[in-house]
């Protein structure tokens, strides 16, 4: 019985979040005809769809950004068996950064990190 | 005109026609700014209505409710909005056919309106096309849109054909020239209101606003906007801008701009500098930097 009661709140509930939708579209007369579709732009108008490409020029800065943050994923592993390695991690942690260090100074010179 | 209801409470003039109930057509307008008009109206949510204030109705609308230039229009906007939610007025039906620009249904494949990604007109609409970007000559889509001639954060009656890839504007028109100069003492203060709207200001605009309609001096504007940080916004490519602004708050004359022309100096800005630019020029230099084919006078604001 408890279930049951469950289920039809459930449904009662649902039902009061969609049945608005579907009353919305029955009396939408003259409230979406091609002229309330189209952007406000002061009373000019597009002459072309808004969908389109261009160039988001912080994509390289982003990308160069995820792979230092993966970088510093490794480093968790890293940390936790240090302490018992020793000097041995410590050397091949800092091999590991300073070639990626080298992959920093290369993107610097080429220019990603310019803001543009 | 609209500058005087900045101070009537229960009235808030709207930044787009989306967020208003009553589409308030202040002093005269073009012949060539009927179609905009027409636009504008039709995107007015319902309930709907229009109030002409000292202007001349369209001759199709039906029922017009108009306003002599020299009465008060706020009881007539507050009876209007009570009477449209009562319904004791009905919603004003759209004043251009409802359909879209070209036809497409039907047309392709699944009835889309094209041929695959660039074909055809979807919606009505045809795609974006490439374009070379300016910047550094990648091939990108390039929007084209006309704004104006009735958007807030233009001159009354300049509308511009923008050629735009993201923000950057490409190419400019003056697809109308702004409205000539009403010659009202006023208008440096309006003209400051809405750079510092732009800015993000309204406050600060309001207040311009207000100290425009009463026609006094308001000797703290000038020190509340530095305080505000309005002038420092500006960044320092906008240094002509700083100086209009400045010159505007203080009623005073603003440097002369040279004789370039306005859409010379609009390709390659960002939109925001753009409009802060466009937005900070006195009548008389906009005519004569944006070239005018028939100037006119008048103003046309919203009001909710």
């Amino acid at each position: 019985m408890g279930a049951l009661a469950n289920l039809i709140l459930a449904m009662a509930v649902g039902a009061a979040l969609v049945l608005p939708l579907f009353l919305c579209t029955l009396r939408r007369d003259g409230m979406n005809g091609q002229s309330q579709q189209v952007p406000f732009l002061g009373g000019g108008s597009q002459s072309a769809h808004a969908w389109q490409r261009f160039h988001i020029r912080y994509y390289p800065m982003t990308l160069l950004f995820i792979a230092f943050e993966m970088e510093m994923m490794f480093m968790y592993p890293w940390a936790v068996v240090y302490v018992e390695t020793g000097i041995k991690a410590l050397a091949e942690m800092g091999m590991f950064l300073s070639i990626l260090g080298v992959g920093i100074i290369y993107a610097w010179r080429e220019g990603v990190f310019r803001w543009q | 005109m609209a500058a005087r209801l900045a101070r009537a409470p229960g009235i808030s003039l709207q930044h787009s026609i989306r967020h208003a109930a009553i589409l308030l057509v202040a002093g005269r307008y073009r012949d060539t700014d009927r179609s905009a008009l027409c636009r504008l109206h039709d995107q007015l949510p319902q309930p709907r209505a229009t109030a002409w204030w000292g202007a001349a109705p369209l001759t199709d609308v039906h029922d017009p409710v108009t306003i002599a230039e020299g009465d008060d229009p706020v009881p007539q906007l507050r009876r209007l909005d009570r009477d449209l939610l009562r319904g004791a007025r009905a919603s004003e039906p759209d004043w251009l056919p409802d359909e879209p620009p070209n036809a497409w249904r039907g047309k392709g494949d699944h009835g889309q309106g094209g041929k695959g990604m660039m074909g055809g007109v979807p919606y009505g609409r045809p795609m974006a096309m490439m374009g070379e970007e300016m910047r550094d000559g990648l091939m990108l889509d390039a929007m084209t849109v006309t704004i104006g001639p009735f958007l807030r954060t233009l001159p009354p009656g300049l509308s511009l054909e923008l050629t735009l890839q993201g923000d950057v504007i490409q190419q400019a028109r003056v697809a109308t020239p702004a409205y000539s100069a009403s010659g009202i003492a006023s208008e440096p203060l309006l003209r400051a209101a809405r750079i510092l709207e732009l800015l993000g200001l309204p406050d600060l605009a309001r207040r311009a606003r207000i100290s425009a309609a009463r026609g006094d001096d308001d000797e703290g504007l000038v020190a509340a906007a530095r305080r505000r940080g309005a002038l420092l916004a500006l960044p320092a490519d906008l240094a002509d801008v700083r100086a209009r602004l400045d010159a505007a708050l203080r009623r005073g004359a603003a440097p002369d701009p040279g004789e370039e022309c306005l859409v010379d100096r609009l390709a390659g800005m960002e939109w925001q500098s753009a409009l802060l630019r466009v937005a900070s020029f006195d009548p008389a230099t906009l005519s004569r930097i944006a070239p005018a084919a028939e100037p006119e006078e008048g103003e046309e604001e919203k009001a909710a």
